[in-house]
């Protein structure tokens, strides 16, 4: 199988490879769907918590969190999630193409998808994070003087730094895992040109890509609570 | 794990019986599903924006959000709906990942028992749970 | 003599050499610290977990030692709190938690469903390295002076107020959790999808239903506290606050968070003990379980009520007394399935032909124990008593009862049981009662005195009692006991060792007992495990079938006598 990793072109071989441990393809395909979902589910519970912990402040607090939250800008979160739909297409194209076995194809899309990861985070950084922390947003010591100098006293300081303090958590959080992803899908390329003997089937990018769905997910939910909060 | 979940899907017999198309079992989504998914999802992240902007009049018992509430999060759970069904493939997979898949979206929601922690505190164990008056013991 | 339960299928690969095993199949280190075997993780595991014992059991000598006295003169009141918050969190998340799953569970589940290796050999070999680098990470937090909020970390004292090495000490169980987690997921794909042909659910040994229960609470719970003590480590680092009342937060939420875990986190530690207890009960009394279904539905019922109950740890948190009683109540439900186990363990002993050997005493001895440590967790699901009795020595005693005389006599007995198929040698039968024993009673001297000390309200975490210094009595009773506890547990370091080199050969099935991995795996089995995958035909526990179990009850009893 080595021979065809230096003939120049993408191709993978003809036969997939089955695993010692496993008795068949089938068997090998389906355990690795088995793990990633019992993995995903991991990660619902990682990132549940998160959500819990924000939605009963917003419950307690409703008033000062919806003031807090019309600080963040919409416009901006709706371009994110705009970015990180086309890459979730881009990702569930990749594995289609890659179960059709065209491999050129499965690269464009997950090179797409990852530039369109390495965007969202550059959005994230340069026109959310760097504003506040330039106005002294970040919930450290002596927040509720920063928030008072900078928005005026228009609600309760205090509360306001719990707000921010979960919109770090979750989005700091989120961002680490498109990083993440970010890196996985290079990495994924790289083994699908250079390493043919190592990818041999569609199922490396079958789990990347529900890895990658899941931080759509993550998003698809954080973007109306944090950022179109209703009073 | 029911008896019938696991006749299915011991190693004896995994595979082709559950789903048969094409040559390995798995199932190809055709691109068509995927771009109109793509459209879909879009339009309701418009939709999501529009609504939350939307005037609200009312509310539901006093909770003058409720409403915007409920057509915010009814619109995140249908995209993510067709994010884990259509991107992720799960309404085309094996019941087993349907379980594994679903099965977490239902246990997270468990945390929510706190919340009956935070909505019945100011209850006394006196007949008839009568809330403390404002003045009471802190909480 | 077990040729009606199994039959080898064609053979898929060229069979192994006769005499390679797993063991010597390769001797360098590299091929130890590289390897993707599940049964060289398992060892690698054992070694690691017995060292986390005995870190975690020197720490506690520093606490019986200095409570025989009531002034407490040996150590400080900080150097107290960092010697129990050491023994606390070293025992539970770098031995319990890991202990049985990681490495029985790790060596016998491919082993006791046909398969030649976990699903994910790869992630079962860096969940070890994550673990490690865990536990690393936590002696390191040790060396530069420890950690003094205890194993629950209550916020604000570990966000905001303790000067020790908590942060360090939280990435640790952080990274611990994760490998716990990988554990979990890779134990769920190899249950579900890699059982040999014929291997039904319900032809699965118990052992393997109680290790899926577990599998289920690490990957439902685990990233809960992981995402919890992550948030408290950014609270000390950033002071951003969540959990903080002067920053904003609700000290109440962390505990919620907290034990949302670390109530089910019970049973991942028991759960896997219960499965060691059920094969050995039903080895050594030559009958199969009693009640098969019921044994196998209770672990699941536990996994899922499990997680309904943890507001009993907060009844006294300022929690809604409302929510308490609810929570109360379904910690009772929990008793029902855990009494199910004990009365079908119970019950497989009744009529059977019982063999008194080693694994077979630290069974009973997990029975009785067990049974303690349960009945006793009723009083304290009840809120009337548990206000009597939360946060005192009651506690501190029951959950002892539960997690050593549970857990590790469990651990203690599977290890027993299974060395033969681990190492392929016997131990000194003589010495392993004997450390049995001595467990058994040490425990109990240690371990029963706290009972009537927390009834008497000497609460737990002080390190002096001058205000009531009849309490010594007990204190050094139980200080007395656990000198023969550590005893008993030293015992076998020397016994186990020694059979290694000098044990006799214990041969594929030295027990007679039942099971892919004593009826088609040599011992210690080969690197795949089987040659060619078996296919099962018949039930589990088929001692009925064995002709010869009258005349294994009559040799082991010969052995007995002599
Ligand atoms: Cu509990």
């Amino acid at each position: 199988m080595a021979a065809h990793a230096h003939d120049g072109h993408l191709r993978s071989p003809d036969m997939p490879e089955v695993y010692p441990q496993f008795e068949d393809i089938d068997q090998q395909q389906e355990t690795y769907i088995v793990g990633m979902w019992a993995f995903l589910v991991n990660e619902v519970m990682f990132f549940g918590p998160l959500f819990f912990i924000y939605g009963l402040y917003a419950w307690k607090h409703n008033a000062v969190f919806y003031v807090t939250s019309h600080h963040l800008d919409y416009k901006i979160g709706a371009l994110n999630t705009t970015i990180l739909l086309i890459s979730s297409w881009m990702v569930a194209m990749a594995v289609h193409y890659h179960q059709k076995n065209q491999l050129k194809k499965v690269c464009n899309m997950l090179w797409g998808a990852a530039v369109c990861g390495t965007a969202f985070l550059a959005i994230k950084l340069i026109f959310e994070w760097a504003p506040k922390f330039d106005h002294g947003l970040f919930p450290t010591p002596g927040f509720q003087s920063r928030y008072l100098a900078y928005y005026g006293a228009d609600t309760n300081p205090d509360v306001a730094r719990l707000f921010f303090s979960m919109y770090f958590a979750i989005t700091g959080l989120h961002a680490l895992h498109v990083l993440i992803g970010v890196l996985i899908f290079v990495w994924l390329i790289r083994l699908i040109k250079k390493r043919p003997d190592v990818i041999t089937d569609y199922v490396p990018t079958e789990m990347v890509g529900l890895y990658w769905h899941f931080v759509d997910l993550v998003w698809i939910f954080l973007f109306p609570l944090f950022y179109l909060m209703p009073k | 794990m029911s008896e019938h979940e696991a006749a299915t899907h011991g190693h004896a017999d995994h595979g082709h019986a559950d789903h048969g198309h094409g040559d390995h079992g798995h199932h190809v989504i055709p691109q068509a599903k995927l771009l109109q998914t793509f459209f879909i999802l879009m339009a309701l992240m418009i939709a999501t924006v529009v609504a939350a902007r939307l005037p609200y009049e009312g509310g539901i018992k006093g909770i003058p959000s409720a409403i915007a509430w409920l057509v915010l999060l009814g619109i995140a759970f249908w995209k993510a709906g067709l994010v884990v069904q259509i991107f992720m493939g799960v309404k085309y997979s094996t019941k087993l990942t349907k379980l594994y898949a679903y099965g977490g979206f239902v246990w997270v929601t468990l945390l929510g028992v706190t919340l009956f922690d935070y909505a019945t505190r100011q209850l006394e164990p006196v007949q008839g749970w009568e809330p403390v008056a404002e003045s009471a013991l802190p909480r | 003599m077990s040729s009606t339960v199994i039959e080898q299928a064609v053979e898929r690969e060229e069979p192994a050499a006769p005499q390679k095993n797993y063991l010597n199949a390769d001797h360098t280190i590299k091929s130890w610290l590289l390897t993707g075997d599940h049964k060289r993780i398992a060892v690698l595991y054992l070694i690691s977990v017995t060292f986390f014992f005995f870190l975690g059991g020197i720490a506690a000598a520093f606490i019986r030692a200095e409570l025989t006295s009531p002034m407490g003169t040996l150590l400080n009141s900080e150097t107290y709190n960092k010697m129990f918050s050491a023994h606390g969190i070293i025992m539970i998340f770098f031995f319990l938690i890991a202990a049985i799953p990681a490495v029985l569970g790790n060596f016998l589940i491919p082993l006791m469903i046909g398969a030649r290796d976990l699903a994910f050999p790869r992630l079962n070999l860096a969940s070890w390295y994550v673990f490690m680098l865990g536990g690393l990470l936590f002696i390191i937090a040790l060396i530069l002076g420890g950690v003094d909020a205890g194993w629950t970390f209550y916020t604000p004292l570990s966000s905001l107020y303790s000067q020790t090495q908590i942060t360090l000490a939280l990435v640790g169980l952080f990274l611990a959790g994760f490998s716990s987690i990988m554990t979990g997921v890779n134990f769920i794909a190899t249950i579900h999808k890699m059982r040999a042909p014929g291997m039904t659910w319900f032809r699965m040994p118990l052992y393997v239903w109680s290790h899926y229960a577990t599998s289920i609470i690490a990957i439902l719970g685990t990233p809960v506290v992981a995402i919890t003590l992550l948030l408290v480590a950014l609270e000390r680092g950033l002071r951003i606050g969540i959990f903080s009342p002067e920053l904003g937060g609700d000290p109440v939420l962390f505990q919620h968070m907290f034990w949302f875990y670390s109530h089910p986190a019970v049973y991942i530690m028991l759960l896997p003990g219960m499965g060691v207890i059920s094969e050995i009960m039903s080895c050594f009394s030559r009958r199969p379980v009693f009640g098969y279904k019921f044994v196998a539905f209770s672990s699941m019922a536990i996994a899922g009520l499990g997680f309904l109950v943890w507001g009993h740890h907060m009844y006294v948190s300022s929690q809604s007394v409302f929510q308490g009683i609810i929570f109360s109540l379904i910690s009772f439900l929990v008793a029902v399935p855990s009494a199910i186990k004990v009365f079908n363990w119970s019950l497989t002993m009744w009529k059977g032909s019982v063999v008194f050997s080693t694994p077979m005493i630290y069974a009973l001895g997990f029975l009785g124990l067990f049974t303690i440590g349960g009945l006793t967790g009723l009083y304290l699901s009840a809120i009337g008593t548990d206000i009597h009795l939360t946060g005192t020595y009651f506690i501190v005693a029951h959950f002892h009862y539960v997690m050593v005389g549970g857990t590790v006599m469990a651990f203690l007995g599977g290890l027993h049981f299974w060395w033969p198929k681990m190492f392929g040698r016997m131990y000194s039968e003589f010495w392993g009662r004997i450390s049995a024993i001595v467990v058994f009673v040490g425990f109990n001297f240690t371990f029963f005195p706290q009972f009537i000390l927390g009834y008497l309200g000497m609460p737990r975490r002080y390190h002096y009692y001058y205000i009531a210094p009849e309490w010594q009595v007990y204190n050094v009773l139980s200080t007395a006991g656990s000198t023969v506890l550590g005893i008993g547990f030293l015992m076998p370091v020397f016994y186990l060792l020694k059979s290694l080199k000098s044990g006799p050969i214990a041969g594929p099935n030295p027990w007679g007992a039942t099971g892919l991995e004593w009826e088609a795996a040599a011992s210690p089995p080969v690197t795949l495990n089987f040659d060619g995958i078996p296919k099962v035909v018949g039930p589990v526990y088929n001692y009925d079938a064995i002709e010869d179990s009258e005349s294994f009850r009559r040799e082991q009893m010969e052995k007995v006598t002599k």
